[in-house]
């Protein structure tokens, strides 16, 4: 039984070979999307246990809510609170961590990607608020002694003992390493390479205050209800919250990740489902034709679909075995590739046995569930009847087909709206999936609309032509097989196209024409972002060539009252503000003025953005109403621009230098332009740092999308797999479609046609269905982008971008990938020898 | 009738020479498949000619060649030697394409497992070689005689697969005989049919020879049909080894007896 199996299976491997390629795509495909996806470390662990201790926390009120490009502003907890809780019997400390970069031996920036911190941090010593345990070394004590955390050791290769060099904002410090850390039992603080200082260390800035003051049981129990009455002007939050509100803050930024990957993951697994189902449906006529031979001779039911599910099993698990492997290496390889972008995702070394299980679970199961199905229904009727309806093509869709996919579209487009009227990302998700599921499953009813519509044309080619329109007709399965095939593959490209072409214009902008410096200077990384400070900025001035420096100073406000919050819109409750020495900016960057006049730009007296006069129906000479770090201030608008400097977040407000001490703020300038024609080596031996970068106007434009290229990059790594698993899903589903076919294909040869008479029927019948699939899926792609964009941006991104020409292109590569996937096929059944077909009955 | 060895075209060796009116001939056609050990050796050094308005049968063992026969002289197949003509044209010089239009439009075949078009109907698939033909028109007078003679003129909107396997190879008969094809090339054509059904085939193919002309090469086992042949050649090893004219059934047996 097994060696029958076997060999029959063997007889059949041609055509087997690419379904067990596509299965072990997709089983790869998904085993290293879902391992990515649950090898994302966990970030609570570690926090929960560090700051265990800590009870209470005190912080100053919140003047501008941290937002995207907004930096967020919190105003100070004064000295003042640790001094009151220590004397009413609770134990307190200051707490800050302000910009501090470690350098490795060579003096390079240690562990600077994109989603890390970068901060010091004083030395709690033995109190239970300290999160940090020294693990080898010892504790720093006094000013000229650090210790920083053991992944940031490791990245370094720094030991203890060795000396250190690290980049506040006061400038390069040399200092000795006394100690290398863990936190709560973790390598280092999630995403954030840790500097441990002594307390008193100039770089905490006491006399300025701190970010929180944390608080633990001393003589006293600490709570929250104990504390607030003790400090009146400041907010009080449990440890357990406020640690919550650092995991939160973390995972919005991996929750990116994980939602991306997770949609890929889900993707992966629809995909590969497909593909497999397609590969039996396809070739139901020729199996079930088997199937009733078999029974002719006597095998029984029972003996038949043992044979069928063991067939299937081989297949699956050879598909299964090379999937697995393959997704194991291949999460490596885009860990790895993620490591190159700069997106270092912390991972644990665990591999998810679940994940693994899914990819196995799709690659055996559907593989044996698609083969099993026809066949217990093949032999469920007479052999002699399974025979003749072999031959006999199957009644035209399904009752049951037609009626589940009516339902799948119901309940597809009811989550879809209320997904989009409500920004509800999993009724979204359920919608597109509803949606997807009503095309798979009518994919053969358009396919026949689309057929009727072209039947007088391809009549008139012929009977190959009648030939071709009626198998489009007549076959359901096979028909929205292959047309689904494509359906995936179109809308994965047309969805993430949309994507990019939507991320792009929300970050970029045409701001950048405007601008004419001949250098910018600026820190590299951003939380927090690294500060041109006044030695710097002076260094620079003096050198040769410098013709002039207009620093940038970034803050952040509150529109004041509730209902200019709700016109900005979610998420957009802070404003962004530039203040800088408003008549050197003019000199190298070019406004395009819509209202007002830059001549009547005072401290209080500011330059808007359209985006802002739109959203906040302001006009020349309206004030605006914002709380700063100096309180409430009124603000003029003297003009209005057509958009904000380029790098800064839209909407914007640009005032005069003045402006920053106006709001309170006294932060130094992060970004600096620079004219003149000093070389780019000489402003970087001024500067002096190698945390802030001199770069040509050049440089500076491409790296302000380069974050959005970074993106882009992973999206299309994914996507290309995607595309690559469909097309071999296309190619497979159109030669079983046309190995069903040879006998027929044969005889109408034998009867005068000529191998380029099949050929063009053949390809214009796989074109009719690759059109239906491109246009289906374009179609699936722009709604399910329009949904899940509202959702992600909280209803911010109403449409994706859409062009014409990008839509045009899409569909002519669709039909270009369908014809060239089924061109070989396509082209060597023609050419078949005639005599092979008929000499095999 | 009796039967004889064949007349003053012998050549001495009871084979005929082929006459440059034939239909269809095969001059020194030899066919092996395989190489080497494995080399059979289907057709061996074979000249035969079939002449215009004739019904001949071809006989033999099974294995001994029959099959072979007729798809190297159809085109169907290509000889490993010698000559295959339709007419004065050499089939072996033909590209694909002009094979494709010399099979619609001079040669019809029909086989033992009626290979029709699943997708088109039983009309369709008759007019399938002339609707291949873009200049082409069908006779529908012909048709509506051909179908009516056959006794499928009902059946014409059904797809195949509702015919019966009788009525499915007389859609193939008239397939084979729409484009009125210089000759048609039949392998065991009765070979799935009863023999009441099968009597009628006959009939009427014999009837399409005398009435209509028509040239007809058939392979078969069956002395009661070879009886309803003009001639008949009996095929042994991949060799011609006799022939008789008009042979009855009695003459057919004893022939195949004497061979085996
Ligand atoms: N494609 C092929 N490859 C190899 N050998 C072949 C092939 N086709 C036929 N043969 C061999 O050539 C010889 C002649 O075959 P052919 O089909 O012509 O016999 P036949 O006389 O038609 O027999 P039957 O009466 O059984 O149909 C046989 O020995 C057969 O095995
Ligand atoms: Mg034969």
């Amino acid at each position: 039984m097994i060696r029958r199996t076997f060999k029959l299976a063997w007889f059949k491997r041609n055509r087997y070979s690419l379904t067990v390629i596509a299965i072990a795509l997709s089983v790869a495909f998904i085993v290293s999307t879902l391992l990515l996806t649950t090898s994302i470390a966990d970030v609570g662990e570690p926090l929960n246990e560090a700051y265990d201790g800590v009870d209470v926390v005190v912080k100053g009120p919140e003047v501008a809510a941290g937002d995207g490009p907004v930096a967020g502003i919190t105003a100070p907890v004064s000295s003042m609170v640790v001094d009151t809780l220590n004397a009413s019997g609770y134990e307190a400390v200051g707490f800050t961590s302000p910009y501090a970069q470690a350098l490795d031996p060579t003096g390079n920036p240690v562990g600077q990607d994109q989603s890390s911190a970068n901060v010091a941090e004083p030395w709690l010593g033995d109190s239970t608020l300290n999160g940090y345990e020294i693990s080898t070394g010892v504790a720093p004590s006094g000013i000229g002694e650090v210790a920083i955390d053991s992944a940031t050791a490791d990245a370094a290769g720094l030991e203890v003992g060795s000396t250190i060099q690290y980049v506040t904002d006061a400038g390069l410090r040399q200092a000795e390493l006394v100690g290398i850390a863990t936190f709560g039992g973790a390598d280092n603080d999630p995403y954030t390479s840790t500097l441990l200082l002594d307390v008193a260390d100039q770089v905490f800035e006491p006399t300025r205050g701190y970010d929180y003051v944390l608080v633990a049981d001393g003589e006293q129990t600490a709570t929250v209800d104990a504390v607030a009455p003790l400090v009146p002007e400041f907010k009080v939050i449990s440890g357990t919250t406020w640690v919550e509100d650092q995991i939160s803050q973390l995972d919005s930024f991996l929750g990116f990740f994980s939602t991306f990957l997770t949609v890929f993951a889900v993707i992966a697994v629809v995909v590969g489902m497909v593909i497999v189902t397609n590969t039996f449906t396809v070739s139901l006529a020729q199996r079930t034709e088997e199937l009733a031979l078999l029974r002719l001779v006597g095998t029984t039911r029972r003996q038949l679909m043992a044979q069928v599910v063991l067939e299937a099993l081989f297949l699956g698990l050879a598909g299964t075995i090379v999937g697995v492997a393959a997704g194991l290496a291949g999460v490596n390889g885009l860990g790895w590739f993620l490591d190159v972008l700069g997106l270092a995702i912390e991972r644990s070394d665990a591999i998810s046995t679940s994940a693994i299980a899914i990819g196995v679970l799709v690659g055996m199961g559907v593989t044996v569930a698609a083969a099993v199905w026809p066949a217990w229904k093949a032999t469920a009727v007479a052999p002699i009847e399974a025979l003749r309806s072999a031959e006999l093509e199957p009644p035209s869709a399904g009752r049951n087909r037609m009626i589940a996919g009516a339902v799948a579209l119901a309940i597809g487009i009811g989550c879809l709206l209320y997904g989009i009227v409500q920004t509800d990302i999993l009724l979204t998700g359920v919608g597109i999936g509803g949606a997807f599921l009503a095309l798979y499953l009518g994919a053969d009813t358009l396919v026949r609309i689309a057929a009727r519509i072209v039947r007088p044309l391809l009549g008139k080619a012929g009977p190959t032509g009648t030939v071709a329109s009626r198998n489009l007709e007549r076959n359901a399965g096979r028909t929205s097989a292959a047309a689904s095939a494509l359906m995936i593959g179109i809308s994965l490209i047309a969805f993430f196209t949309l994507m990019a072409a939507t991320i792009g214009q929300f970050v970029a902008g045409d701001s950048v024409d405007g601008l004419s410096a001949d250098y910018v200077v600026q820190g590299i990384g951003s939380q927090p972002e690294p500060a041109l400070n006044d030695e710097t900025l002076a260094a620079v001035a003096t050198v040769d060539g410098v013709e002039a420096v207009v620093p940038l100073y970034s803050t952040s406000v509150t529109p004041v009252s509730a209902a200019e919050v709700e016109r900005v819109g979610p998420g957009g409750a802070s404003l962004g503000v530039v203040a800088t020495e408003f008549d050197s900016l003019v000199l190298v960057y070019d406004f395009t003025i819509n209202a007002g006049s830059l001549d009547d730009v005072t401290s209080t007296a500011v330059v808007i953005d359209q985006a802002l006069a739109d959203s906040m129906a302001l006009a020349v000479g309206d004030t605006v109403d914002v709380t700063a770090l100096a309180g409430p201030v009124d603000l003029q608008v003297a003009a209005i621009v057509e958009t904000s400097l380029p790098g800064a977040p839209q909407p914007a407000i640009i005032g005069d230098l003045d402006l920053s001490g106006a709001l309170g703020y006294d932060a130094p300038a992060t970004t600096a332009y620079i004219i003149g024609t000093a070389g780019e080596a000489a402003l970087t031996e001024a500067v002096g740092l190698p945390t802030i970068d001199v770069l040509t106007l050049e440089d500076y434009v491409d790296g302000l999308s380069s974050n959005l290229d970074t993106i882009l990059a992973l999206v299309y790594a994914l996507l290309a797999v995607a595309v690559i698993i469909a097309l071999v899903g296309i190619a497979n589903t159109v030669s079983l479609a046309i190995s069903e076919r040879v006998g027929e294909i044969a005889a109408i040869r034998a009867a005068g046609a000529s191998s380029r008479q099949i050929f063009w029927s053949l390809i214009s019948e796989f074109g009719l269905l690759a059109l239906v699939g491109v246009l289906s899926g374009l179609g699936l792609a722009w709604i399910s982008a329009t949904a899940f964009f509202r959702a992600l941006s909280g209803g911010q991104i109403n449409y994706p971008e859409t062009d014409v020409l990008t839509g045009l292109l899409i569909v002519l590569a669709g039909l270009v990938g369908g014809a060239a996937a089924s061109w070989l096929p396509a082209l060597s059944a023609a050419k078949a020898d005639i005599l092979d077909v008929l000499r095999a009955d | 009738m009796n039967t004889e060895l064949l007349d003053s075209n012998n050549s001495g060796n009871g084979r005929p020479d082929p006459q440059s009116d034939d239909v269809a001939r095969l001059v020194g056609a030899s066919k092996i498949f395989g190489e080497d050990d494995a080399a059979v050796t289907a057709l061996d050094d074979v000249t035969i000619g079939f002449r215009r308005r004739e019904f001949t049968a071809v006989m033999g063992p099974s294995g001994s060649g029959k099959s072979t026969l007729m798809y190297c002289q159809s085109g169907l197949d290509r000889l490993t030697s010698g000559h295959a003509y339709i007419g004065d044209v050499d089939v072996s010089t033909l590209t694909d394409q002009e094979l494709s239009v010399l099979r619609r439009s001079k040669l019809g075949f029909i086989f033992q497992s009626f290979h029709l078009v699943p997708a088109l109907s039983a009309k369709e698939n008759i007019t399938l070689p002339v609707d291949l033909d873009s200049g082409a028109e069908v006779d529908e007078e012909f048709l509506a005689e051909l179908t009516d003679v056959l006794g499928i003129a009902n059946r014409m909107e059904n797809r195949p697969s509702q015919l019966s396997g009788g009525q499915r190879q007389r859609v193939a008969v008239a397939r084979a005989m729409i484009p009125r094809p210089d000759v048609i090339f039949a392998d065991e054509p009765t070979g799935a049919l009863d023999s009441k059904t099968s009597g009628e085939l006959l009939t009427y193919l014999r009837q399409a020879v005398d009435e209509l002309g028509q040239t007809i090469v058939m392979v078969t086992h069956d002395a009661v049909a070879a009886s309803h042949c003009d001639r008949v050649i009996y095929v042994q090893d991949g060799r011609l080894v006799g022939e008789a004219l008009h042979p009855t059934v009695d003459d057919v047996l004893d022939k195949i007896r004497e061979l085996s």
